[in-house]
């Protein structure tokens, strides 16, 4: 399945009510790595990565600081792909989630 | 003629191995080209036992001038600050240490260990080890702030684990050559030739530091390795991409993330799993910001710099 689908299921099961872990954010570096260590044992269940990682539709600001994934380190720009390894998925720009990290 | 006795305290001879490597100048060069007389090394010294002993006395007592004394390791105080649990030559290392750089022209400490006290140093520091002037930022170290050689300058600092091998040869030739003087230090006792600069300073991946463009994965030949993988290149002051190891490459280049090892806290994270290699955030912002940027501006040039990557930044542009 390409990229396009992807997204487009995405955002389909983000509007329908996928229920995801928008908050806590990660704070911390230990924050951080509880939910990369869950995303690495829940395998490769796209519903389940969206969910611990606490995907969006929107941005969300925390602390201050808006984290929509265009501006994420783990973000290609020109892809519009979040390479972290154990995300690994296509996204939008405006989209979010709470291993945002700049 | 500048005669040289270098002692190791509490090392891993990892400093020594360096040197013995060293190309510009060799440490060969150092003897036939320089002028400089190595009175002992532990991997090259000939003396045993009492021979050794009466050396070591003979510098201490001026009877052979001791131009340059260099120290590998950290200086040991356990058990109880008596350091008997380095004893060399018939009694605590320690003691020895005090009374040849006493008698020293200049000093000079090699290596993390020696300069500020390195992974033995680290808590809780069972071996109550310290730098010869310095314990992590700490001024005072085993010698004391007020210590200064014969010719009037403090311990000279070459860091690093281990300190590249051309740092120290070329730092001995300046001494030995008369230039003692002209070595300029930092704050550190760092010097400043070779520490002024960052690691980031002509690493081959600025680019993708410029594009805000990361490494995700060892292995990736395209990103920085700052954003991610714990790399300290932005904030750790040496040369070593200017003046590269084995005249060909560093850690960076390789793909290795810098580790900081030329500053005193080096190592970092008091060494608590899965921290070595991730960049430590707080709230999504590296705990340790590149030198001299503040949160808001980073956040602010991360943002525009990211927008305004070309494609080519994110692809792997090195070929074999």
């Amino acid at each position: 399945m390409g990229d396009t689908n992807i997204r487009t299921e995405i955002q389909e099961l983000l509007e329908g009510g996928l229920e995801t872990e928008i908050y806590p954010r990660a704070d911390t570096s230990e924050d951080v790595n509880k939910i990369v260590n869950r995303l690495q044992k829940s395998g490769a269940s796209l519903i389940e990565k969206l969910a611990i990682a606490g995907f969006t539709l929107n941005t969300i600001e925390h602390g201050g600081i808006e984290q929509p994934c265009e501006t994420c380190m783990y973000y290609l720009v020109h892809r519009k792909y979040c390479e972290l390894p154990e995300l690994d998925v296509p996204v939008e720009p405006e989209w979010s989630c709470r291993l945002w990290r700049i | 003629m500048a005669n040289l006795l270098w002692l190791q305290g509490g090392a891993c001879s990892g400093n020594t191995m360096s040197f013995l490597n060293a190309e510009e100048p060799s440490a060969c060069d150092l003897v036939t080209d320089f002028g400089i007389n190595i009175l002992w090394h532990p991997s090259l010294g000939m003396e045993l036992g009492d021979n050794l002993q009466k050396l070591l006395k003979s510098c201490i007592s001026g009877e052979t001038p001791l131009d340059i004394f260099v120290f590998e390791g950290t200086v040991v105080q356990a058990p109880d600050g008596t350091g008997e649990w380095n004893r060399f030559a018939g009694r605590a290392m320690k003691d020895w240490v005090t009374e040849l750089c006493d008698a020293a022209q200049y000093v000079v400490a090699i290596g993390d260990c020696a300069t500020y006290g390195g992974i033995p140093a680290t808590a809780p520091n069972p071996s109550e080890s310290t730098g010869m002037q310095f314990l992590k930022r700490e001024h005072g170290g085993f010698l004391g702030t007020d210590f200064a050689s014969k010719a009037g300058l403090p311990v000279i600092n070459i860091p690093g684990c281990p300190c590249h091998p051309d740092w120290v040869t070329q730092i001995l030739v300046a001494v030995a050559s008369g230039r003692g003087g002209e070595i300029g230090l930092d704050e550190f006792q760092r010097p400043k030739t070779f520490f002024s600069s960052f690691t980031q300073t002509g690493c081959t991946r600025n680019m993708h530091f410029a594009y805000k463009v990361s490494a995700t994965e060892f292995g990736q030949r395209k990103g920085c390795l700052f954003y991610d993988l714990g790399c300290r290149g932005p904030m750790t002051h040496s040369p070593c991409n200017r003046i590269l190891w084995n005249r060909q490459s560093s850690k960076t280049r390789a793909g290795m993330p810098c580790l900081g090892c030329t500053e005193p806290e080096f190592p970092f994270f008091d060494l608590e799993p899965g921290t070595l290699f991730k960049t430590q955030t707080v709230m999504g912002v590296p705990k340790d910001l590149p030198t001299g940027v503040d949160k808001t501006g980073y956040v602010k040039l991360t943002g525009a710099a990211k927008a305004a990557a070309p494609a080519w930044a994110e692809e792997d542009i090195f070929v074999v």
